[in-house]
């Protein structure tokens, strides 16, 4: 038997992995295309993305959020770190770390179709977390979210219901 | 064991093991991508080195080629194919990881979907050592025949 050569060994490779190429080019736009969260094959525009980063999120003052809260119109997003949410949080609150919000995206989706308005805090004046959060799940569809911000502070001070975890 | 004959019953072996651990992480990586791929799309344009018109395209595409890369992996088909095709798709991310990072870049990998890490050098030694390893199949990898024959 004749020794190949490395471009002969290597031609049923490229041969193959083109195959695999064709296949995942016909299947993918495809499955987006029957997919409800699909995306348009050409239609990314960095400048709306940017806009959309740099969109003011409405902020909401603590008594409009209690009221709401009452009323059971709300859902608070705790966007501090998983430790100091399991420590105490605000009661019903669920915890959304910014780089979290694709995971829960969905589920809100759903929860914003029933009509509930989504407020994020974090604990600080300047605390980001509250801003990153509620940019990140506006940006994936959830359309009703505002901040309060130095949420945890207010929150707390005002002595409304606080969940405490197990010490 | 015959030293002299290393690379003979040691390098199938191996290869499998390769093939399954490669075989895992495209798919792991693939899913994630698919299941969000809007966030895949910010993370390629992030980067910043696709234009507009590309990067919808490549979040749509690459999960999909990493998922039937991944498949082919371990059901042995095409196995020559796919294994070129992870080690292209390792070396095309190291150059990309090299330039983001020479270019001082403090943004998500996206390698994992949206919510991965962000880019360090450890990601590329991490890179390297994975397109190490899909090399290493397309050389010595001889499919399941080679075990079940």
């Amino acid at each position: 038997m004749t020794k190949k050569n490395l471009p002969q060994k290597l031609y049923p490779a490229f041969r193959e992995g083109i195959i695999i190429l064709a296949v995942a080019l016909f299947v993918a736009p495809f499955f987006n295309s029957l997919r409800s969260n699909g995306i348009p094959l050409f239609g990314f525009s960095s400048a709306v993305l940017i806009k959309e980063q740099q969109a003011k999120i409405p902020e909401i003052t603590l008594s409009e959020a209690y009221s709401l809260y009452r009323k059971d119109k709300v859902i608070f997003i705790d966007a501090r770190d998983p430790l100091s949410y399991a420590d105490s949080h605000i009661t019903g609150a669920i915890n959304i770390y910014p780089d979290e919000a694709s995971l829960h995206a969905s589920s809100l989706k759903i929860k914003a179709d029933q009509g509930f308005i989504f407020i994020t805090y974090c604990d600080g004046p300047q605390c980001p977390l509250s801003k990153e959060t509620a940019h990140a799940l506006i940006l994936r569809g959830i359309p009703t979210v505002k901040i309060l911000v130095n949420g945890w502070g207010i929150w707390l001070k005002a002595g409304y219901p606080v969940f405490k975890g197990k010490k | 064991m015959k030293f002299k004959n290393f690379p003979r019953p040691f390098s199938p072996l191996f290869a499998l093991f390769c093939r399954l651990t490669l075989a895992i992480i495209f798919f792991y990586a693939g899913i994630e991508k698919i299941i969000n791929p809007r966030d895949f799309a910010i993370a390629i344009y992030n980067y910043q080195l696709l234009p507009d018109c590309a990067i919808n395209l490549s979040a749509i595409f690459l999960p999909w080629l990493e998922v039937f890369t991944a498949l082919c992996l371990v059901f042995g088909i095409y196995l020559r194919g796919a294994s070129l095709i992870s080690a292209l798709l390792f070396l095309i991310f190291a150059t990309v990881l090299t330039v983001s990072l020479a270019r001082g870049l403090d943004i998500s990998c996206g390698c994992f979907g949206g919510s991965s890490g962000n880019i360090t050098w450890f990601y590329l030694v991490r890179d390297l050592s994975l397109c190490c390893m899909s090399v290493f199949v397309l050389i010595y990898d001889r499919g399941w025949r080679y075990f079940f024959a």
